[in-house]
């Protein structure tokens, strides 16, 4: 665009302004590297204890301690991806305050959930012998209703607001599995959890990560 | 010609760096190169025209030893961009 240029009529001005805020729109700086790993590291933690439970076997430390170790990625990431992002969105905010909602929100439903299986298991004994119902097995079986309900909520939320489609139906994807894993056995729910976190998560963090080379190698190639 | 449209803000490159800004918080002038098409010296001149008029605000600072300059809209080119659409939706509507 030159500076001396020809008057511009109304439609041109206003054909300028659609196509400037369109192309601003466009733009997502995502590199999809956490939400590959996250969906990687949901999905192996649930076929793991899948295993563990199909096979009769314990590792000798809980799988769902990745979860753990995956934070000090994630935050790495998000740093070096602010770093180098060239625009911030109105809805960047709004995205990055959602994810730490559910970061917390998962925090405190494993707590509870550990704090409710500890008050549990004493009377465990005693109800099995009364009603011949394993209390906390059955406690168990909801348990991936409950984290699957709250993966369904940031990844709708995201892909929603981004326009991004593959997250939103993974998003969808989360909530009819939250509902089938409430009339399904502990090994299926593992399953159904695992397929969610690969359609809610890896699925579209690839695509992102896809978008975001070719978006840097045209950037690349017109700088040239 | 329109005599009563702000001359700042009618103009192609001004008009695009001021749509491209109202649309986002925050973006830097590579970004605004890329989107715009627009040459690095013509672009400097025009976002020094719209901070001269205190449409936007013009950040520079150092990112791993490299200048970075960002840019954002203030609330003052927010009301002349929105006043300029304004005027533009008033001839179109006589038309």
């Amino acid at each position: 665009m030159k500076e001396a240029e020809k008057p511009m009529t109304e439609q041109e001005s206003l054909a300028l302004i659609t196509t400037m805020i369109n192309r601003a729109k466009d733009v997502n700086h995502s590199t999809g590297l956490t939400s590959i790993m996250w969906g990687l590291v949901i999905t192996t933690c649930s076929l793991v204890r899948l295993a563990e439970i199909h096979y009769d076997f314990r590792l000798p430390f809980d799988i769902y301690l990745l979860t753990v170790l995956a934070i000090a990625p994630t935050i790495y990431f998000s740093i070096k991806e602010k770093k180098q992002s060239r625009v911030t969105g109105y809805k960047d905010r709004f995205i990055d305050y959602t994810w730490l909602a559910f970061g917390i929100s998962i925090f405190l439903l494993s707590f509870i959930m550990n704090v409710l299986f500890a008050n549990l298991r004493p009377l465990k004994e005693s109800v099995e012998l009364a009603t011949g119902t394993n209390l906390v097995g059955m406690t168990y079986e909801y348990m991936a209703s409950f984290f699957l309900m709250l993966y369904g909520l940031p990844t709708f939320i995201t892909g929603a607001s981004m326009k991004f489609r593959p997250m939103l139906w993974g998003g969808i994807i989360c909530w009819v599995s939250c509902l089938t894993a409430l009339y399904t056995p502990v090994k299926t729910d593992l399953l159904l959890t695992a397929i969610s976190a690969l359609f809610a998560w890896f699925i579209p963090g690839l695509i992102l990560e896809k978008d975001y080379r070719k978006a840097k190698k045209e950037l690349g190639a017109s700088h040239v | 010609m329109f005599k009563d449209l702000n001359p700042i803000l009618h103009s192609q490159l001004r008009l695009a760096v001021m749509s491209l800004l109202i649309s986002v918080k925050e973006a830097e002038f590579t970004f605004i190169r890329e989107k715009t098409n627009a040459t690095a010296g013509n672009l400097s001149v025009q976002i020094q025209k719209l901070k001269e008029a205190g449409y936007i605000e013009v950040v520079k600072q150092f990112r791993d030893n490299y200048p970075q300059t960002s840019c954002h809209i203030t609330p003052q080119g927010i009301k002349a961009f929105e006043e300029y659409v304004a005027c533009l939706q008033g001839y179109l509507g006589k038309q």
